[in-house]
C-alpha cells in the first residue's frame, strides 16, 4: 500500500499488509500476523523441495532483472562440500525506488524469515543481508530484528530446532550506488572497493569469498513465505491470465509529480493507466503528466500516452517501449524540461560509475557535459550525433550495465522528446514553463 | 602425463588448437593474430576493464573481452569486423577525450600504445567539445613519476604491486571520472622491483625519474642482454644511443624472470658507462707505463708468465668464454684461480617462484665454480709466494694489499684499472658485458647468451679474443675467430657444458649438464 | 591531490581547517577493540570488516584520516594505501573533518523535479554554509548535496548526521536547523 496512505481497494497487498503497523516488526507481532509459519514448515522439508515450490511459482526477481529465482536458487550445487553463502541485496539506490526500504522499516521479520528460507533451500549456512548506509532507520529495524530472532531461536545455530545453522547478519554499506550490483556488492561485502566483476564465473560457481552464492532482493525473498504458506498456484494466479511469465503481486514506487507518491502493490498485469490517474491521483492541479520512467532510473523514458497503454508487468512493460526494472516509476509533469532531467540521470551516472570500464567512466562523465552544456544553452545539432554515437559505445561492452543504464534516458529521451533539445538550441520556447537553470 | 585434448577455433581465418582455459586473447598470439589491448598483460592477473580488447564472436550478441573469455570448440573469432574495429575506435576516442595530447614532450612516445593504436586505427579527429580535466604530476618515490593527465587507468601498476610484489602501496583511488592511481602520504614506491610498473604502463603516466627527457624511443638502438647486477640472471635488453646505454629494461624469460627485473639491475647500466676505462695495452717501464701494440703487450705478459706459476684473482661477472680460457692459463701453469663475490641483501620477488635479487652481486659465480675457480672471501690468501698474479677485471680491497708483495710479477686483463690496485707490470684492456657477445650460468645452471650493443673504447678487445691471444702468445694453440668458437671449445672440454652452443642456446638459455644438482646445492 | 573540472564530482567536501591537525588517537583500544574482534567472527576473513571498521573509526573521529586508515589496516592486516582505495570509493566516508551536523540533501530526478534545488538552497542561506562542502564558520554545519538516499516518494529527504527527514520543503528548513543546535 502506498504508505503514509490507505490502501486502494484496486490494491493486493500482500507484501504491504503491515506496513504502518509499527507492532509487525516484533517477533512476537510478526508471529501474530502468521509470520513464521512459512519457515517452519520449509524446514521440515527437503531443500530442493522448497526450490521447486518457488520455481513453480513463476516468482522473478525483484531488483531489475526479473531472473526466476527457483531457477537461481538450482543452480547452487548442494552436498558439493563447500561453504554456501546468502545474500540480500538491500542496496536499494536506483534512483525511484523505494520499496525494499519500507519492507524493510515495517516488516523486518517478513525479510528475516525470507532469508532464512532462502538459506536453507541453497544450503547456505550464512547469509549477510547488505543494506545501504543512508538507510539509517531500516539498518536500526533490521539489526533489531535478526537480533530478537537469533534470541528467540529462530535463527543461529539451531534454527526453529531444526538443527539447522542459519547465521543471518546486516551489512552496512558506505554509499555507492554500484553495490546494488550483486558481484560488486559481493565485493564490497568483502571489503572491497565495489567494482563489478566479470562473469562467468557466475555467483552460483564462485561468489561472496569465492563460494558459491545466490543473491536476492529484498522483495523477492521477502514474497517467499508467502508463497510457502499459500502454495505456487496460488501465487501463478496473481497474473494476467494470458501471460504466466509474471506472477504474484508487485511493489511499485511512485515518485516525481504525481498526487499521490508512495508504494502500491498490484497483482502482475494491472493496467498502467488507471494505476497512474487513479491509485497515484493523477497530475498535481493545473498540470498534465508528460512522461514516465516505469522501472527506475536505469529503463527507457516514455510518454505518458504509451504508458497510459501499458500493462504492469516485465512483458507488458517491454511492450509499451520500457522495463519493468525494479518498479521504482518516476513522472515527469508539463513543468518539467526533459533535457534537463536527463541531464540530471546521465549525472547521477557519472558520479555513480565504478571506474573500470573505459567507456563507462568517461562516457558517462562526458554525455553528463553535453547534456548540461545543451541544457545551458550552448548545444549544437551535431551533439545529437555524439551522444547517440557515445551511447552506442556505452551499450553492451562492459563488464557490467551501469553505462548502458545512463545511456538508456539519453537515447529514449532523444527518441521521444527530440523537440525540447531543439528548441533549447534553436533558443525558441517551448511549452515548458520556464526554470532557473542552474 | 596425460594428454588433454585441445580446443580448436578460429581467429581471423586462421586455424588454432590451444589447450581448454586459453583465452582467446593468448590463442590469437599463437595464431599470430595481435589483439589490441590495454589492461591485460601476461604477467598479471586479468582485469577486464579497458575493454579494448572485445572481439567479435560469431553466434554471440555481444562483443566479448578477449583476455576474460575462454576459448570454446570451434568458435569463430573475428578481431577486425565492423563491428570490433568501431567499438575499439569508440575506446580509443573516450581514452583520449581528457588526455592531454602532448606526445612532443612524453617519454612514453614512440613506444606507447595508445599512440599506436590511435594511430592504427583510432579517430582522425576528437569529438570531445568540453573542457579536460587536468591534475598534477605526482612523485610516486622510487623512481617513479606519475602523469595522472596520460593515466588510463589499467590497473597495470596497481595489479603488480598487489599481486606480484605483494606491497599494496598503490591504489585506485575515487570513482568515474575522478579516479586516479593513489598512495597514502607516507609510503612511496620503494619496493626493490617497483621500476617495473614503469615498463608494465602502456602508456606515458607512470615515467623512469631516471631517463626522464634523456632520450626518444626511436633513438634508441637495442640489444638482447643479460644482467650483470647478481646471479639470478634476469634477461634484459641494453638500450643505447651514441654508445651509451641510456637504460636496461626486462626481456621476458619464463625460466629466469618472466617479465621483471630489479631496481638494483636496472640502476647498473650506469657503470658500463663509466669513462676512466683502460683504452690501451701498456707495460710499465722505467718512466711509468708506456703504451705500445698489443702484440707487444701480449709478448710481455707472455715472457712475465710464462715459467711462472699463474694466479688469477678473477672477477665473477667474466663471461664463461673469459673464465674458461683463464683456466686454461691456470692449468698450464698449474696455479690456481680465485674470485670473491661482493654481498648485498636479497630481495626477493614474491609473487614469481624463484625470483630475487641475490646477495651475490655478480653474474657468473656458478660459471666460475664450474670452472674451477674457488670462491674465498679473501682470495689472495690462496696465491703463493712467487706467483704471477692475473687480476681478470677483478677489483681489490684494503686486505688484499699486504698480499699483492708476494706476487713475482702482476698482469691486469680488465676493463679499468682495478680498485687501489698500485701498479702493474702489464695492463690489457678489455671489454665491458654490453661491448662483446659472451654467456653467463646463472645461479640455477642456465647459461644464457648476451649480445653486443656497444663498441668498446680505444684499442680495448673483447674479453676471449685478448685471452685466446694470450694463451696464442704463450704457444698454445687457441685460434678461435668469434666467441661462438671459444664457447665451442669449452663444451668440448668441460663436462658440465657439454653439448650446448650458441645456435642451441639461442636467446633464453639452456641449464648446463648437472644444473639439478646445481639448483639442489643452492638450496 | 586537487582535482580539474569533473563532469561529475558532485558536491565532496572540501578540505578545511577545521580539526585536519588533531593528532590521531587510537580508536581499536579495550572495547571498541573488542568490538571490532567479535564483528569479524561473521565472515570468513578480516578484510571483510572493513566497512564496519571503517564505520566504527568514524563514528568515533568523525571522520576518516589518514592515521586513522593507517590504524584500521593494522587491525586488518591490509595496508593503508588499500585502505584508501576502498575509502576514497565510498561517499560516506568523511575525507575531511566535517561540520557537527552534516547535512546531505537529495537531488537526485526524482527530488529535483520536486524541488530539491531549493531545499539546498534554503539549507545554504540559513545554515551559513554559502556554499556546497564548505563547513559553517562556527563548525556546526556542513551541507552536501547526494546521489538518491531511496526515498524517493518523499521528496525531499535530507539526512542530518543518521538521522532520516523526510518531505523536506524550502519552509519546513528552518524548522529542521532549530532541532540541531
Amino acid at each position: 500500500m502506498g504508505y503514509p496512505h490507505q490502501p486502494h481497494p484496486r490494491e493486493n497487498t500482500v507484501l504491504s499488509r503491515y506496513f504502518g503497523d509499527a507492532e509487525a516488526r516484533s517477533v512476537d507481532g510478526w508471529k501474530s500476523r502468521g509470520g513464521y509459519k512459512a519457515l517452519q514448515s520449509a524446514l521440515q522439508m527437503d531443500p530442493l523441495a522448497v526450490v521447486n515450490v518457488v520455481k513453480d511459482s513463476g516468482l522473478r526477481g525483484r531488483g531489475g532483472a526479473g531472473f526466476p529465482t527457483g531457477l537461481k536458487w538450482s543452480f547452487m550445487k548442494l552436498g558439493d562440500g563447500k561453504p554456501h553463502y546468502l545474500c540480500c541485496n538491500a542496496d536499494e539506490s536506483e534512483p525511484g525506488t523505494f520499496k525494499d526500504r519500507e519492507i524493510m522499516r515495517w516488516t523486518p521479520h517478513a525479510l528475516v524469515e525470507g532469508v532464512a528460507i532462502g538459506a536453507y533451500a541453497i544450503g547456505a549456512e550464512t547469509a549477510y543481508i547488505y543494506i545501504r548506509g543512508e538507510f539509517t532507520e531500516p539498518l536500526a529495524i533490521m539489526e533489531q530484528a535478526v537480533a530478537d530472532a537469533r534470541a528467540a531461536g529462530i535463527i543461529g545455530k539451531n534454527a526453529m530446532g531444526s538443527g539447522k545453522t542459519i547465521d543471518v547478519w546486516v551489512h552496512k554499506g558506505a554509499g555507492a550506488y554500484i553495490c546494488g550490483e550483486e558481484t560488486a556488492l559481493m565485493n564490497s561485502l568483502e571489503g572491497k572497493r565495489g567494482n563489478p566483476r566479470i562473469k562467468p564465473p557466475f555467483p552460483a560457481v564462485s561468489g561472496l569469498f569465492g563460494m558459491p552464492t545466490t543473491i536476492n532482493n529484498v522483495e523477492t525473498l521477502a514474497a517467499v513465505p508467502h508463497i510457502l504458506n499459500h502454495g505456487a498456484e496460488w501465487y501463478k494466479k496473481l497474473s494476467r491470465p494470458d501471460n504466466p511469465k509474471s506472477t504474484g503481486t508487485k511493489l511499485w514506487s511512485v515518485c516525481g509529480n504525481v498526487q499521490r507518491p508512495g508504494n502500491y502493490e498490484v497483482e502482475m498485469g494491472f493496467p498502467f493507466g488507471e494505476f497512474l490517474h487513479d491509485l497515484c491521483g493523477g497530475a498535481l492541479p493545473g498540470r498534465k503528466l508528460k512522461a514516465v520512467i516505469p522501472g527506475g532510473s536505469s529503463v527507457p523514458i516514455i510518454t505518458i500516452a504509451e504508458a497510459e497503454a501499458g500493462v504492469m508487468d516485465y512483458e507488458g512493460m517491454v511492450a509499451c517501449g520500457t522495463m519493468l526494472g525494479s518498479a521504482g516509476c518516476i513522472v515527469f509533469d508539463d513543468a518539467q524540461s526533459m533535457p534537463r532531467q536527463i541531464a540530471r540521470l546521465a549525472r547521477f551516472y557519472a558520479h555513480e560509475s565504478c571506474a573500470q570500464c573505459t567507456q563507462c567512466r568517461e562516457g558517462t562523465a562526458w554525455t553528463t557535459k553535453i547534456l548540461e552544456r545543451m541544457v545551458a544553452g550552448d548545444g549544437t545539432m551535431e551533439d545529437f550525433d555524439t551522444l547517440l554515437s557515445i551511447a552506442d559505445n556505452m551499450t553492451g561492452k562492459t563488464i557490467c550495465v551501469l553505462s548502458d543504464s545512463c545511456a538508456v534516458p539519453v537515447v529514449s529521451g532523444i527518441q521521444r522528446f527530440r523537440h525540447e533539445f531543439e528548441a533549447l538550441i534553436k533558443r525558441t520556447t517551448i511549452h515548458v514553463v520556464p526554470q532557473v537553470i542552474a | 602425463m596425460t594428454e588433454t585434448p585441445g580446443i580448436s577455433l578460429t581467429i581471423e581465418g586462421r586455424p588454432v588448437t590451444v589447450a581448454p582455459g586459453t583465452t582467446i586473447l593468448e590463442a590469437a598470439k599463437t595464431a599470430g593474430v595481435l589483439i589490441p589491448h590495454y589492461c591485460y598483460h601476461p604477467g598479471l592477473p586479468v582485469a577486464g576493464v579497458c575493454r579494448m580488447c572485445l572481439v567479435d564472436v560469431e553466434k554471440s550478441p555481444k562483443l566479448a573481452p578477449a583476455c576474460a573469455t575462454a576459448v570454446m570448440e570451434g568458435q569463430v573469432v573475428h578481431v577486425h569486423s565492423e563491428k570490433a574495429r568501431e567499438a575499439r575506435k569508440g575506446v580509443l576516442e573516450m581514452l583520449l577525450i581528457n588526455h592531454p595530447l602532448d606526445c612532443p614532450i612524453c617519454d612514453q612516445s614512440g613506444e606507447c600504445e595508445l599512440q599506436d593504436y590511435t594511430y592504427q586505427e583510432g579517430r582522425a579527429d576528437s569529438r570531445y567539445r568540453e573542457p579536460k580535466r587536468f591534475n598534477p604530476v605526482d612523485d610516486f618515490g622510487g623512481d617513479v613519476l606519475y602523469v595522472q593527465n596520460r593515466c588510463i587507468l589499467c590497473t597495470r601498476c596497481v595489479r603488480f604491486m598487489d599481486d606480484i610484489a605483494h606491497d599494496s602501496v598503490l591504489n585506485v583511488s575515487e570513482r568515474g571520472d575522478r579516479a586516479y592511481i593513489g598512495q597514502t602520504e607516507d609510503k612511496g614506491l620503494t619496493h626493490p622491483w617497483a621500476a617495473n610498473v614503469v615498463d608494465l604502463c602502456p602508456v606515458g603516466a607512470l615515467l623512469s625519474k631516471d631517463f626522464l627527457n634523456k632520450a626518444r624511443a626511436w633513438e634508441l638502438d637495442r640489444s638482447a642482454s643479460v644482467c650483470t647486477g647478481c646471479t639470478q640472471g634476469c634477461n634484459i635488453i641494453v638500450e643505447t644511443r651514441d654508445n651509451t646505454v641510456m637504460r636496461l629494461r626486462p626481456r621476458s624469460n619464463e625460466s629466469v624472470n618472466h617479465f621483471f627485473m630489479c631496481d638494483h639491475g636496472r640502476a647498473s647500466y650506469r657503470w658500463m658507462n663509466r669513462r676512466d676505462r683502460l683504452e690501451s695495452p701498456s707495460i710499465l717501464g722505467a718512466g711509468g707505463h708506456a703504451i705500445v701494440d698489443w702484440d707487444v703487450a701480449l709478448a710481455g705478459a707472455a715472457r712475465i708468465l710464462k715459467g711462472k706459476r699463474v694466479f688469477v684473482l678473477a672477477s665473477p661477472s667474466l663471461s664463461n668464454e673469459a673464465l674458461h680460457l683463464l683456466a686454461r692459463l691456470i692449468r698450464t701453469s698449474g696455479g690456481a684461480g680465485a674470485f670473491r663475490v661482493e654481498q648485498g641483501s636479497e630481495a626477493p620477488l614474491p609473487g614469481v617462484a624463484d625470483l630475487a635479487l641475490r646477495a651475490d652481486r655478480a653474474a657468473n659465480v656458478a660459471g666460475a665454480e664450474l670452472l674451477g675457480f674457488t670462491r674465498h672471501a679473501a682470495p689472495l690468501d690462496l696465491m703463493q709466494a712467487g706467483d704471477a698474479l692475473v687480476i681478470a677485471d677483478a677489483d681489490l680491497v684494503e686486505g688484499d694489499l699486504a698480499a699483492l708483495g708476494r706476487a713475482a710479477a702482476t698482469v691486469v686483463i680488465g676493463t679499468a684499472m682495478p680498485a687501489l690496485l698500485p701498479t702493474a707490470d702489464i695492463l690489457l684492456p678489455i671489454a665491458n658485458v654490453v661491448e662483446e657477445e659472451g654467456t653467463f650460468t646463472n645461479l640455477r645452471g642456465r647459461v644464457q647468451r648476451f649480445l653486443q650493443a656497444n663498441a668498446a673504447p680505444g684499442l680495448a678487445r673483447p674479453s676471449w679474443y685478448a685471452l685466446a691471444d694470450l694463451l696464442g702468445a704463450m704457444g698454445e694453440s687457441a685460434g678461435y675467430f668469434v666467441a661462438s668458437d671459444v664457447f665451442a671449445a669449452m663444451a668440448a672440454s668441460e663436462p658440465a657444458f657439454a653439448g650446448l652452443s650458441y645456435d642451441s642456446l639461442g636467446l633464453r638459455g639452456l641449464p648446463v649438464v648437472d644444473a639439478p644438482a646445481l639448483t639442489e646445492a643452492a638450496r | 591531490m586537487s582535482h580539474g573540472p569533473s563532469a561529475s564530482g558532485g558536491a565532496l567536501v572540501k578540505a578545511g581547517a577545521h580539526g585536519h591537525d588533531v593528532p590521531h588517537e587510537p580508536v581499536f583500544v579495550g572495547e571498541t577493540a573488542a568490538r571490532l574482534e567479535t564483528l569479524i567472527e561473521r565472515y570468513p576473513n578480516r578484510q571483510a570488516a572493513l566497512l564496519p571498521a571503517l564505520w566504527m573509526l568514524q563514528e568515533a573521529r568523525g571522520w576518516v584520516s589518514e592515521a586513522g586508515m593507517v590504524e584500521v589496516a593494522q587491525q586488518l592486516a591490509l595496508t593503508p594505501a588499500y585502505v584508501k582505495g576502498v575509502v576514497t570509493f565510498y561517499t560516506m566516508y568523511h575525507q575531511h573533518p566535517v561540520g557537527k551536523y552534516f547535512i546531505q540533501v537529495c537531488t537526485t530526478s526524482p527530488c529535483h523535479v520536486c524541488g530539491a534545488e531549493d531545499v539546498v538552497k534554503a539549507f545554504l542561506e540559513q545554515t551559513g554554509c554559502g556554499e556546497l562542502g564548505v563547513t559553517s564558520d562556527d563548525g556546526k554545519f556542513t551541507v552536501i548535496e547526494v546521489e538518491c538516499l531511496g526515498a524517493c516518494g518523499f521528496a525531499t529527504p535530507v539526512m542530518v548526521n543518521s538521522d532520516f527527514l523526510e518531505s523536506i520543503t524550502p519552509n519546513r528548513v528552518a524548522e529542521v536547523l532549530a532541532r540541531y543546535p
